[in-house]
């Protein structure tokens, strides 16, 4: 038990330390002295660091511990400082300080213990304090964590802020509140640390003086102090100072939108949102690798010695002054081909058929012409732009797929906004969470979506339209914008290439669902490589089980239908429904997630509805499924390999060819690049023909990023040969044909001691011979794991008897450690990828024992 | 070499000692009963310091096998067999000049599952007189060791002529007595007799100051883990028995063998908490540290290992 310490105590010692998980030898003190008197301050100082020095200004009320996980990656090169305040932490109590004492201070200290350049982190209120310190300092880099600059408009005061500051003397220094209640915003393992320097109430007497200071009225004592520290924050990109925003997403305090008002301020800020982490990421998350590892990507050679900065204030006034740095901006990932010259939005060919009465779309919620949904996306663009949308602003959207969805995209694309879609299978703390993370500056529901995205706070702060009457929101609907002519004036924007189109979020159907960003270019070549590849026909159009690729139709100037069913429960589509489907709308092609077509197949009964064209998608497709679906479809298959970054990269041609593991997905359509490079090592050189590695693509039409999540933005984008590739996550091999074979997903690769296997590789023998189907996982510490194989069974997990097993272990070359049996758990969005990593784990809790 | 091996009655170190012999070594087998090893026998008492040092003179090495394995023998017993008699081992090789010492992985079975474990320094544990007098043995032999000293845990040793593991299944299943905590679903790692005796003979070719091997202990085994019922189907198949075991809860299993441990009358209850537990969760190890500083990887292998146990069941009845 951790002993408790004395309210007198205003030392740790070297026990306590060692109990926080600080060096006892990081702590030191020093004495400054500005204007507002000489105060001695208590400090962690790693003390060397050849790449350059770190300082941190934690915030209030808690100390220099929060560093601790970046105070750790001092053994990477990195000299880190985190300080304690005037009255905070082990610092001195020394009396109350404004802002900008705080301010000079931090600037005193820089300048006495860590001369020259120097990287800047804070967190809360000492964001504030190190951005005013930023304009007098030789900063390189801004790394922040859950702060503020100002109060962003439209935003309230915080409810805990408010509440502390109204009763500040009773919540913050006579009693522990503020102090308790910073502390149970992380992890326990942290409060008693956390706690310790504010055990009295003379010394949280600064944690008071820190609330009341907070500045909300221009009469304010440390109002233009704020304002000061503002404008240095949004000086750092004209300086061509890279920031780093590392933001807890769930913070009640300094929530989204205080994220998006940085941004709005940094617009050249990269951003790692955590969805999970609270107030403290600091201590939630394991921040410093990530610090480092960005800093080493902006900061040139991965130092920022001092050779050049004799001077340090010389650097300050010059903005366009070439620093040690990368220019920020430069390194963008736009994967841009269209020129402006030549750059058809996704928005064209719907307006080209503008006059074009016969049927654009088709499905269970009716029927719209080409005239009719172009007239719509038109109204609602000028209707947006009318009530404020401008370029760039983000649009969540809450619309059901169909008519309402079509419409509100292309007119949210034609206001020059970006759409935020998420899939409803995410269900709804998913969708609150994508959204929330999205900052939208508008929402577009229809009112009952409206209603409920209201009570679950999921786009707090945006304007709302609604696609019907609902108080409160603009009305989009047809009538309402009917009654408006003078709309029609409005000049609506042209799109720039660049600039982004979508943030769409994926399935999560193979890990946590990510935002995508889209550019307008990147849709326009989507649009184009799927014409020319599937040669869709403008007389036919095209039927879909995956109710966003509807999206398609509009851009592509190709009618689409969408057939009677749940389009949440791709699986529920049976062969009676996709006949009516095809015959009435006289579609030639179809898109069928893996799921449908089984159903399909199933319930086909010998019965056959012709189709030029069927496309398998959302999963790797096994033989028999594409033999199944040519027998009821007379069509050609063709299973294109892709992802929600990337899609479609292959043809998909080769869906019926037996290969002798995985699945054959055709070959690289025209503009995409794809190359196989060697497990683990995605920067070395590629492997053979015919060997396995890990997919690599690259794409005009590729995502442009992920939203706010540097971290996986940098970890899965790769520059070879002056290209951008994506990390796919999948393993496979390039045949001698030039096809891509898909082998499954790197994480389900099962590494035994001597050698790693591709799941695809160990299960088809193996299904193929005993004709079931069967999941191969890897079982125990990576690089010394046995292989399980699961046969496809009813029921609860367990081992197989002797005969299956012995059946199992002569279909296989591999050596296999046991056989089970049991239902294979499988994604909820395609309802056909086997979730081996949830097989794994139950496996290994099965062989386990207990 | 001149190797002395103690313990050579048993199925491992008999055939350690023919192991040696085959490949040329000049082997001494010494133990209270006849080998029936191609080995010279030099018969005496383990507990006997002075007869084995006595055995041991002119040899270079001494491979120590011999130990008491009951569950439940008088502790008395134990520490004259398991503790004083490898000092005496200790002693005789600090005469030849190197140690290859025969331990148990259940010397650190600390009742949870390994799962992957690798080869990391021992944490003891005791948990009935045999694993505790073998661990106290373990320490002191790897507690300032005056000549190298390699430390080997075979994990669970099988083959044709066994009549510890493989015996006691046949017999139980023979007569419907035999059952596996939860379907016997935990993966087990095991070890045939041929591959356990090459990589104690591994262990003395490594047994050399500045090796890798030397003071520390090594867990043994084949690197097949199966589940336990897939290994007792299997051996029940070897031995033509057609009944199967049942399946009893791991708890109740674990319940029933601290029942019994303490009611039976005899040494060797059918059943005690220790062998339940051992039992009912998972052991199985990472191989690649051990093999690589043994220079040893098995080469029978378990379906092998079934094949020559088959036929001997067949040449036996």
């Amino acid at each position: 038990m951790p002993q408790r310490r004395t309210g007198s105590t205003d030392r740790p010692e070297a026990s306590d330390w060692e109990r926080w998980g600080v060096d006892p030898a990081w702590n030191r003190r020093v004495t400054l002295t500005t204007s507002a008197g000489t105060v001695e301050w208590s400090i962690l100082d790693t003390g060397h660091g050849s790449k350059g020095t770190i300082v941190c200004v934690h915030g209030n009320p808690t100390w220099g511990y929060l560093w601790r996980n970046l105070l750790r990656e001092s053994a990477h090169g990195w000299r880190v400082i985190a300080v304690d305040q005037t009255g905070m932490g082990w610092s001195q109590r020394a009396g109350s300080r404004t802002l900008e004492q705080r301010v000079e201070e931090l600037v005193a200290f820089c300048q006495q213990e860590a001369p020259g350049p120097l990287i800047l982190a804070a967190h809360d209120w000492g964001g504030p304090v190190a951005m005013g310190a930023a304009g007098e300092l030789d900063v390189r880099a801004v790394v922040l964590t859950n702060t503020a600059v100002a109060k962003p408009q439209s935003v309230s005061v915080p409810p805990l802020i408010a509440v502390a500051r109204s009763a500040v003397g009773l919540t913050c220094a006579r009693t522990p509140l503020f102090v308790r209640g910073t502390s149970h915003m992380t992890d326990r393992s942290h409060r008693e640390a956390l706690n310790a320097p504010y055990r009295s109430a003379a010394r949280r007497s600064a944690v008071a003086d820190f609330v009341a200071d907070i500045p909300l009225q221009p009469n304010d004592t440390s109002f233009v102090a704020l304002e000061r520290s503002a404008s240095n924050f949004e000086a750092l990109r004209s300086r061509s100072i890279p920031v780093l925003l590392l933001w807890g997403g769930s913070d009640p305090v300094f929530h989204d939108r205080f994220l998006a008002d940085l941004l709005t301020r940094a617009p050249h800020a990269d951003v790692h949102r955590f969805a999970d982490a609270g107030h403290l990421v600091a201590l939630d998350e394991p921040i410093g690798p990530m610090v480092t590892r960005w800093l080493d990507t902006h900061l040139a050679n991965g130092t920022i010695t001092l050779a050049e900065s004799a001077n340090p204030a010389a650097h300050i006034r010059e903005p366009h002054e070439p620093t040690s740095m990368h220019p920020v901006g430069e390194d963008s990932t736009d994967f841009a081909v269209t020129t402006a010259n030549t750059f058809s939005p996704i928005t064209t060919a719907l307006m080209e058929r503008a006059s074009d009465p016969s049927c654009a779309y088709e499905g269970p919620d009716g029927a719209r012409s080409w005239s009719a949904l172009n007239a719509a996306a038109e109204r609602i663009a000028r209707r947006l732009v009318r009530h404020g949308v401008q370029p760039g602003d983000r649009i969540a959207l809450l619309v059901p797929p169909g008519i309402q969805l079509l419409e509100a995209v292309h007119g949210a694309w034609r206001a020059g906004a970006v759409v935020v879609i998420a899939d409803s299978a995410l269900g709804a703390s998913g969708l609150r969470s994508a959204f929330r993370s999205a900052t939208p500056a508008w929402v577009i529901g229809t009112p009952k979506n409206l209603l409920a995205a209201k009570i679950l706070r999921m786009t707090p702060g945006a304007g709302a339209f609604s696609m019907g009457r609902l108080p409160g929101a603009v009305d989009l609907s047809g009538s309402a914008l009917r009654s408006n002519p003078n709309e029609f004036s409005l000049r609506l924007p042209n799109l720039d290439p660049d600039s982004a189109a979508a943030v769409v979020h994926t399935s999560g159907a193979t890990g946590p669902a990510k935002p995508v960003v889209y550019t307008h270019a990147a849709l326009a070549a989507q649009r184009d490589v799927v014409r020319e590849a599937f040669t869709l026909d403008p007389a036919h159009g095209f039927i879909s089980s995956f109710a966003p690729f509807i999206l398609l139709g509009p851009a592509l100037g190709v009618p689409c239908v969408l057939p009677e069913g749940d389009v949440l429960a791709p699986a529920e589509l049976d062969f009676d429904q996709f006949a009516d489907a095809c015959r009435s709308s006289d579609s030639d092609v179809a898109w069928l997630s893996p799921a449908s077509a089984r159903t399909i197949v199933r319930t086909a009964n010998g019965r056959q509805v012709p189709l030029r064209l069927v496309m398998l998608a959302g999963a790797p497709i096994p033989l028999a499924l594409a033999e199944d679906i040519h027998r009821v479809t007379s069509a050609e298959v063709r299973a294109p390999y892709g992802m929600t970054e990337a899609m479609p990269v292959t043809d998909g041609i080769g869906a019926m060819n037996r290969v002798p593991w995985g699945t054959d997905t055709g070959r690289a359509l025209s503009g995409a690049e794809i190359i196989i490079v060697p497990f683990r090592e995605p920067r070395l050189a590629q492997v053979a023909t015919g060997c396995w590695g890990e997919i690599l693509v690259s794409c005009p039409w590729m995502r442009s990023g992920y939203d706010r999540r540097w971290g996986v933005d940098e970890s899965s984008t790769i520059e070879r040969d002056g290209k951008l590739f994506h990390r796919t996550g999948d393993v496979g091999a390039i045949d001698d044909q030039g096809h891509l074979i898909q082998l499954g997903r790197v994480q389900h690769v099962i590494t035994t001691a001597t050698q790693a296997l591709p799941c695809a590789v160990v299960e088809q023998s193996i299904a193929d011979q005993i004709s079931a189907e069967v999941a191969a996982v890897g079982v125990g510490p990576d690089g010394a794991q046995v292989v399980v194989v699961v046969v496809s069974g009813t029921g609860s997990l367990r081992t197989a008897d002797s005969e299956l097993t012995a059946d199992v272990r002569a279909a296989s070359p591999h050596s296999i450690a046991a056989v089970l049996i049991g239902e294979l758990p499988v994604d909820i969005r395609h309802q056909s990828k086997i979730r081996r990593d949830v097989l794994a784990e139950s496996a290994a809790e099965l062989l386990a024992g207990r | 070499m001149k190797v002395l091996v103690t313990g050579g009655s048993s199925l491992l170190g008999a055939t350690v000692a023919n192991l040696l012999v085959t490949r040329g070594d000049e082997v001494t087998c010494f133990q209270r009963k006849h080998s029936g090893t191609h080995a010279t026998d030099h018969l005496g008492d383990i507990t006997d310091a002075s007869s084995l040092l006595a055995a041991a003179s002119g040899h270079e090495a001494v491979i120590h096998l011999a130990a008491l394995v009951v569950p439940k023998a008088p502790w008395s017993r134990m520490q004259a067999v398991n503790i004083e008699g490898t000092r005496n081992a200790r002693s005789a090789a600090e005469q030849c000049g190197r140690f290859v010492h025969i331990s148990s992985p259940s010397v650190a079975f600390h009742d949870v599952a390994s799962v992957g474990e690798g080869a990391n320094a021992p944490l003891y544990a005791g948990r009935d007189g045999y694993t505790r007098s073998k661990a106290i043995a373990e320490q002191e032999v790897l507690t300032g060791p005056r000549v190298p000293t390699v430390v080997i845990r075979p994990h669970l040793v099988w083959g044709p002529g066994d009549t510890q593991l493989i015996g006691r299944i046949v017999d139980r299943a023979r007569s419907h007595r035999l059952a596996l905590p939860d379907h016997g679903r935990a993966l087990v790692d095991t070890t045939y007799v041929d591959d356990a005796a090459s990589a104690i003979v591994a262990a003395l070719d490594v047994c050399h100051p500045g090796a890798d091997a030397v003071n520390h202990a090594w867990v043994v085994t084949g690197s097949e883990p199966r589940p336990l019922r897939d290994l007792v189907d299997s051996i029940l198949h070897a031995a033509g028995v057609t009944e199967r075991p049942r399946s009893v809860p791991a708890p109740l299993a674990a319940a029933a063998g601290r029942v019994l441990e303490r009611l039976w009358p005899g040494a060797e209850p059918p059943l005690t908490h220790f062998a339940a537990r051992q039992l009912s969760v998972a052991h199985w190890f990472d191989q690649r540290e051990t093999q690589r500083v043994l220079r040893w990887s098995p080469t029978v292998g378990l379906d092998e290992g079934f094949r020559r146990l088959a036929d001997w069941f067949a040449a036996s009845s």
